[in-house]
């Protein structure tokens, strides 16, 4: 049933899909109708410039940003305006922007949280992929590096034995060395059989592991195609993403 | 000395109920984002349950289902009243919302059970004093700190180690982000709010014993426990506790020499703990840290 890496997006099932989405934050309408997909066992990333919508979309998939017009479908349910938790409950796992990891709870607290759903995921192999948070769970969130919150804010989702991984930016503020170990990660996720979308503002590293991409920008879809044709036209990832493709 | 001492727990009396009404408040502020002005209204309902019940249950029974029954009917009003206007971020709305209950409650106490204060029977065995010297110390006055303290150790414990008490301490520091992780946090706000009302259900079956029962006995203490939230540190509720427990004291000393100034005093340290340190004694920290 697993798909190839390498196989286009459009011959996979459809795990995720959003039709038109528009959201405002108060009276600013910030997502003028974005449509994206996503295959089962692919990894997506959204691009896109500072204030395009990334967070925004991620957010109105989630249920945690009411979206006012538009569908969003997600493991065949129509999950347009549930709340967050039910959509974490179909299996869906949501790496926030900034981590937001419980600073004053203990990293085992932190993994206490989550409505844990049966799976392969279990706190024992959380703790197997990253050893840094089993020595140390006794100590509380904000004591960790930044590397290591970013490691705890990925194993909270990966209890719910999600389907789908949303992971908005989350090589943000990181060395580069725990950046390669974050999409070390990612990729083991679609190894294991997870659907991912991955917002991303390091366009190389995100394009290398991706299989398509999605280009926004303000507030509206402005390309879509493959992440190796986007990985070679330079030109238009500058122009578009503000960023260079190597 | 035997005055001070009778004074001063008489005001740690006092101080105990305001940290159990303040902790409730405390634990609704932080994860609910309510002032509950209707809190002293729980109360209220407590220690009139508890009243009303205690010819069928006896004294015992009474003080366990009415606490219970302040919590059912608080489940209630989170679910009728309150869970619609949590997605209006201003508190504003919650706050006039549960001070209008707080005083249809009271004045719905008033017409159930008539304005004249009402006596709460203990058992008679709790009544005697311990000592001859120590009069103001009797069984009942014991308890009342008993059960307080034993209450205080199990929400620790609930908070600290149960999946539900973590989850809480999760939501008051990002209820969103606990939701996006699958928890249900409709659910978890009536619980809490439960939870706090329980709390101030027990505030009034114990201050009934001592007190008696009036209509407004909520209101009066409503403002002090406040107080105490603010003097402990908005956040902590160990401050809370601490707040309540300090400003009852405080209150009781004072009455031993100036009584006039006794109400006037709680407002005073409030004042100077917030010149001197405007997040409270215990601010900043998280809970139960």
């Amino acid at each position: 049933m697993e798909a190839a890496p390498s196989r286009p997006g459009n011959e996979r099932k459809t795990v995720l899909e959003a039709h038109d989405i528009h959201a405002y934050y108060g009276k600013s309408h910030i997502l003028h109708g974005v449509s994206l997909r996503l295959g089962e066992g692919e990894i997506v990333t959204v691009l896109g410039r500072n204030g395009a919508g990334k967070t925004t979309t991620m957010r109105s998939l989630m249920g945690l940003t009411t979206v006012r017009e538009g569908r969003v479908q997600m493991l065949g349910h129509d999950v347009t305006r549930w709340p967050a938790y039910k959509i974490a409950r179909l299996g869906v796992g949501y790496v926030p922007e900034g981590r937001k990891i419980f600073g004053n709870l203990t990293v085992l607290e932190n993994l206490v949280v989550p409505e844990a759903r049966s799976g392969p995921w279990t706190l024992d192999r959380v703790f197997k992929l990253f050893p840094r948070l089993g020595e140390r769970k006794a100590q509380l969130g904000r004591q960790l590096s930044g590397g290591e919150q970013e490691m705890l804010s990925i194993a909270r989702p990966l209890l719910l034995n999600p389907r789908i991984m949303l992971l908005d930016e989350p090589s943000q503020g990181l060395a580069p060395l725990i950046v390669q170990e974050v999409m070390q990660v990612v990729r083991s996720m679609r190894d294991e059989g997870l659907s991912v979308l991955l917002v991303e503002q390091n366009v190389p590293l995100s394009l290398a592991i991706a299989d398509r991409a999605y280009i926004l920008d303000d507030g509206k879809v402005v390309y879509s195609g493959t992440a190796a044709e986007l990985g070679a036209n330079h030109e238009l990832v500058e122009k578009l993403a503000g960023a260079t493709a190597h | 000395m035997q005055l001070l001492l009778f004074n001063a727990f008489n005001g740690l009396i006092q101080g105990v109920f305001y940290a159990l009404m303040a902790l409730g408040l405390a634990l609704i502020l932080s994860l609910n984002s309510v002032i509950n002005m209707a809190h002293g209204g729980f109360l209220v309902i407590g220690a009139y349950l508890a009243y009303t019940l205690a010819p069928y249950l006896g004294f015992w029974g009474a003080l366990v289902v009415g606490p219970i029954g302040a919590a059912v009917i608080g489940l209630f009003v989170e679910r009728i009243l309150i869970r619609p206007l949590y997605k209006r971020p201003d508190p504003l709305y919650t706050l006039l919302l549960t001070f209008g209950l707080a005083l249809i409650i009271e004045d719905l106490t008033r017409t159930i059970w008539g304005a004249q204060g009402l006596p709460f029977q203990v058992p008679a065995a709790l009544n005697s004093p311990i000592s001859s010297v120590l009069f103001f110390i009797t069984g009942y006055r014991l308890l009342v700190v008993g059960i307080t303290m034993a209450v205080m150790l199990g929400l620790y414990f609930l908070l600290r180690y149960s999946r539900l008490g973590i989850r809480i301490r999760a939501g008051t520091l990002d209820l969103e982000t606990v939701s996006a992780l699958g928890v249900n946090i409709y659910l978890l706000r009536a619980l809490n709010f439960g939870l706090g009302c329980l709390l101030a259900g027990l505030a009034g079956v114990l201050a009934a014993g001592i007190l008696g029962l009036t209509p407004p006995m909520g209101s009066s203490l409503i403002m002090p426990s406040f107080v105490a939230i603010i003097v402990g540190g908005v956040g902590s509720l160990v401050g809370s506790i601490l707040g309540g427990l300090l400003i009852g004291v405080a209150a009781g000393i004072t009455t031993t020499y100036y009584p006039a100034a006794s109400e006037a005093v709680i407002y005073l340290i409030m004042l100077i703990v917030l010149v001197i340190r405007p997040r409270g004694l215990l601010g900043q920290e998280g809970l139960f840290e």
